[in-house]
C-alpha cells in the first residue's frame, strides 16, 4: 500500500465545505463531535482550513456561486484526499435539481479540477450521524 | 389599534388607491399604481406604524407587480400594497429604502430575479444571483429559460470583491468568509477597522441561493412542504406550517383540532433543539466549550423524540394541506412528559450558569447593541426583537395551530445587547416545555387530517414564529394544481442586515459574537477560511475565536474568577 494513503486513514482530519445546503447536514457534522457520537474518540477532527485536511465534508447542491469556492478549496487541500459528498443534495442535487442558481453535484465539480479524486457518498437527508460515521469508515476500508 | 381604527387610518389614504380589498382572516390588500407605492408605505411605515415584512415581486402577464407585506402586530392583521408596474419594457419604481432600511435588501432581490429598476436605492447591488450571472437573465421572469450551467472560470481573487463595489484601501479591511462563520449560509463579510474597533460592515450572500422560490412553481401544492421544509434545517417544521397555513387561506380549509395540537407540539419541540443549539454555539464562541457540550448533549433527546414521532431528526415532513401526515399516537405521551422534565431540569441548570455567572455578565452585556428604534427601522423579527424590547411573536399576536389555547408568556428584554438575546432563548425554551406539556395533556381524540381536493384560485398568507423569528410565506394560486408564486421570507433576511446597526462601532473581538446573536444556524462555525482578496489584514477564523476567548480570559483574570477543577464540576 502507498504510504501515503496508508497515512491517510489514520485520524483523517475533516474541513466542512457547505456549497449551498439546507444546515441540515451541517448540523449533524457538527452533531458528530458532541458527547453523543463523538468522533473525536477515533481521531477524526475538525479543522478550520483545508490546507490541513485529509478529507473534505461536502454538503449542498453547489451553487453557481459556490462553484469556483469549492474548486479552490479542493485545489489548497494536500492530496491524496477523500471527498465525502455528505447528503442528497451533495450526491446528485436531489429536491433542488430544477434550480435555476443551481450547477452541481459535488462530483461533476470535484472532477472538473481533477478528473481522478476520491470521492465517497453518503445519501440521506440529512443521513442520520450514525450513516456518516459508517460511511467514513467504508470509504478508508475501501482504500 | 383595533379593527376599526385601523380601517380608520387606511381610507385616509384612499385618493391614493385603486381600492381596498377585505380578505377572510384579516387579510386587507391595498391596490394602487406604482407611482403612488411611495407615499402609501411611507403612510403605513411611518404613520400608521406597522411592521415591513417583505415584498413579493410577480410577474403577471400584462405587468409587473410589487406586493409590499405590512403586518398589524397588536391585532394580527397583514395588510398587503399591491402596486401594479404598466411599463414592462422598463420596469421601474420609486424605492422604499431611504426611509425603510429593513426593505434595502428585498429591492434589491426583485431588481435581481425580475429586473425591476428601483430608482433611489441606496445601494443597487447584485444581491443574490452568483457574480458570474449573465447580465440581463431574470430568472424568475415568465419564460425565462435557464442558462448556461456552466459557470464561468474567472479567478476568485477578481469576483471576490462585491460586485460594483469600490474598496477604499485606505483603511484596513478584515475579511470574514465565504466560508464563514455563524450563519446559516455561507456569506461573505468586509469588516472596515479602525485599529480594533469596526467602523463599517459589508456583506455578499448568494453562495446559498438555490432558486427555491422558482423551484416551487414546477411543483404540485402537496410537494412543496417538503421542499420548503428544506429552506433551513433547523426551522423545517416552520416552514412547511407557515406555507400550508397560507394554502389553507385560500382553499378555505380549517384542519381538525387534533392537528393543530400535533403541529403545535412538533413546532415547539423544534424551537427546544434549535434554542439548544444556539446556547451551545455562543458559550463555544467566547470559549465556553463546556456549555456548547452539554448544550448539544442535552438537545440528542429532542431529536430522539422527533424522531420517534416523524420518522425524521429533522426534516419531519409532518404537516401538509388540511392536517398532518402523521399522529402522536397516545401511548408515546408519557414518554414525552418524561423527557421534557429532563430537558426542563437541564436548561434551568443551564440558564442559572448563565444568569449567576459574572464573566459571563461582563462579556456579553453591552455587546453588540441592536436598540428597540433600530429594531423597528431594520423590522426584525424574533429573537432578535423581543431581545431588543420590541414584544413581537406571532404565536401570540396572530395564534394559529392550538397557540391560541394554551397559557404561556412572550419573552422579552429591553437591553438590546447578546446578553439579553441570550435570556430570551433560554427562557423561552422553558415557556415551550411549558407548552408542550399542556398540549399534550389538552390534545383532543379525532382525525388529524381532512381531504382537500382542489385549490381555487386566489391568494394567501401564512406566517408562523421560527425559533429565529416569523416566517413569512405569500402563495397565489390560479386554480392549476401548482403555485403562480410562492414567496419565501425566512427570518434571518430581515434579521442579518441589522448588523450594520449592531456590529458598528463595536470591537473586532465581539463581532463572531455579535453575529452570532442575531441567528446562529450552526451550520458553518468551523468553517471560516478567509480569502485574501484584497492584500488588507486578513484575520481567519481561529484568530477571531482567539481574540473572542482572550477577552474572556482577560475579563475572568480582572474579576478574579479562579479557574475550575474537573473535581469541583458535578455532573449530572
Amino acid at each position: 500500500m502507498n504510504w501515503k494513503i496508508w497515512s491517510l486513514k489514520k485520524s483523517p482530519w475533516v474541513f466542512h465545505v457547505n456549497t449551498g445546503a439546507c444546515n441540515n447536514c451541517d448540523i449533524e457534522i457538527v452533531n458528530l463531535l458532541t458527547p453523543k457520537f463523538d468522533v473525536e474518540r477515533f481521531g477524526i477532527k475538525l479543522v478550520g482550513s483545508p490546507r490541513h485536511a485529509d478529507a473534505l465534508l461536502v454538503t449542498g447542491v453547489v451553487t453557481r456561486q459556490a462553484a469556483p469556492r469549492l474548486k479552490e478549496v479542493y485545489r489548497q487541500t494536500p492530496k491524496p484526499c477523500v471527498v465525502f459528498a455528505m447528503g442528497a443534495c451533495a450526491c446528485d442535487t436531489g429536491i433542488f435539481n430544477p434550480g435555476y442558481h443551481v450547477v452541481g453535484p459535488v462530483d461533476k465539480i470535484i472532477k472538473e479540477v481533477d478528473p481522478n479524486a476520491i470521492i465517497a457518498y453518503v445519501p440521506g437527508c440529512p443521513p442520520k450521524p450514525e450513516a456518516m460515521i459508517s460511511g467514513v469508515v467504508k470509504a478508508l476500508s475501501a482504500l | 389599534m383595533n379593527h376599526k381604527e385601523l380601517e380608520n387610518r387606511l381610507s385616509q389614504i384612499k385618493d391614493k388607491l385603486i381600492s381596498i380589498e377585505h380578505q377572510p382572516h384579516d387579510r386587507i390588500y391595498l391596490l394602487c399604481e406604482s407611482e403612488n407605492s411611495y407615499e402609501v408605505n411611507k403612510f403605513l411605515f411611518e404613520d400608521v406604524g406597522l411592521r415591513f415584512a417583505i415584498a413579493t415581486g410577480i410577474d403577471s402577464d400584462d405587468c409587473f407587480e410589487i406586493l409590499y407585506h405590512y403586518c398589524c402586530d397588536e391585532i394580527g392583521h397583514v395588510v398587503t400594497v399591491k402596486s401594479f408596474i404598466r411599463d414592462r419594457e422598463n420596469p421601474a419604481t420609486e424605492s422604499i429604502a431611504p426611509f425603510l432600511p429593513g426593505a434595502e435588501w428585498i429591492e434589491r432581490e426583485i431588481h435581481d430575479i425580475l429586473g425591476i429598476e428601483f430608482k433611489n436605492h441606496p445601494d443597487m447591488r447584485r444581491l443574490i444571483l452568483a457574480d458570474d450571472w449573465p447580465d440581463g437573465v431574470y430568472p424568475l421572469r415568465k419564460g425565462t429559460k435557464r442558462p448556461d450551467s456552466k459557470p464561468s472560470s474567472q479567478p476568485i481573487a477578481q469576483s471576490q470583491s462585491p460586485a460594483g463595489r469600490t474598496i477604499q484601501m485606505s483603511k484596513p479591511i478584515v475579511a470574514v468568509g465565504p466560508f464563514h462563520p455563524l450563519q446559516e449560509e455561507m456569506e461573505f463579510y468586509q469588516l472596515t477597522v479602525d485599529g480594533e474597533k469596526v467602523t463599517d460592515i459589508d456583506v455578499r450572500i448568494s453562495y446559498n441561493h438555490r432558486g427555491i422560490e422558482g423551484i416551487s412553481e414546477s411543483l404540485q401544492f402537496d410537494q412543496v412542504p417538503f421542499l420548503v421544509s428544506r429552506v433551513c434545517g433547523i426551522c423545517s417544521a416552520s416552514h412547511p406550517l407557515a406555507y400550508v397555513q397560507a394554502v389553507e387561506d385560500i382553499a378555505g380549509v380549517k384542519p381538525p383540532e387534533r392537528a393543530l395540537y400535533v403541529r403545535t407540539i412538533i413546532n415547539e419541540l423544534e424551537r427546544i433543539h434549535s434554542h439548544l443549539l444556539w446556547v451551545g454555539l455562543a458559550g463555544h464562541f467566547i470559549g465556553y466549550d463546556t456549555v456548547f457540550m452539554w448544550a448539544w448533549k442535552y438537545r440528542e433527546p429532542v431529536l430522539d423524540l422527533l424522531e420517534e414521532i416523524t420518522g425524521n431528526r429533522n426534516n419531519y415532513g409532518n404537516v401538509k394541506v388540511g392536517g398532518c401526515r402523521e399522529d402522536i399516537p397516545n401511548e408515546l405521551i408519557p414518554k414525552i412528559l418524561k423527557e421534557l422534565d429532563k430537558v426542563e431540569k437541564k436548561t434551568e441548570m443551564l440558564t442559572n450558569a448563565v444568569l449567576d455567572d459574572p464573566v459571563l455578565h461582563a462579556r456579553l452585556k453591552g455587546v453588540g447593541v441592536l436598540t428597540r428604534e433600530d429594531a423597528i427601522q431594520y423590522a426584525v423579527t424574533g429573537p432578535t426583537a423581543r431581545g431588543s424590547g420590541v414584544a413581537i411573536d406571532v404565536r401570540h399576536d396572530e395564534p394559529y395551530a392550538a397557540y391560541g389555547d394554551l397559557d404561556w408568556n412572550v419573552i422579552s428584554e429591553p437591553q438590546g445587547d447578546v446578553f439579553a438575546k441570550a435570556v430570551v432563548r433560554l427562557l423561552e425554551t422553558l415557556e415551550s416545555v411549558k407548552m408542550i406539556r399542556q398540549a399534550l395533556r389538552k390534545i383532543p381524540d379525532g382525525p388529524v387530517a381532512v381531504e382537500v381536493k382542489e385549490i381555487p384560485p386566489g391568494e394567501g398568507v401564512g406566517h408562523a414564529e421560527a425559533p429565529r423569528g416569523e416566517t413569512f410565506h405569500y402563495v397565489r394560486s390560479d386554480g392549476g394544481n401548482r403555485p403562480v408564486r410562492h414567496k419565501i421570507r425566512a427570518p434571518s433576511y430581515v434579521n442579518v442586515p441589522s448588523f450594520k446597526a449592531s456590529c458598528i462601532g463595536g470591537h473586532i473581538a465581539d463581532v463572531t459574537l455579535t453575529l452570532a446573536a442575531v441567528d446562529p444556524c450552526y451550520s458553518c462555525t468551523e468553517r471560516l477560511a478567509v480569502v485574501d482578496g484584497h492584500n488588507n489584514i486578513v484575520h481567519n477564523y481561529e484568530a477571531l475565536l482567539q481574540m473572542s476567548r482572550e477577552k474572556t480570559a482577560r475579563i475572568k483574570k480582572e474579576l478574579g474568577v479562579p479557574g475550575i477543577k474537573m473535581e469541583d464540576l458535578q455532573i449530572g
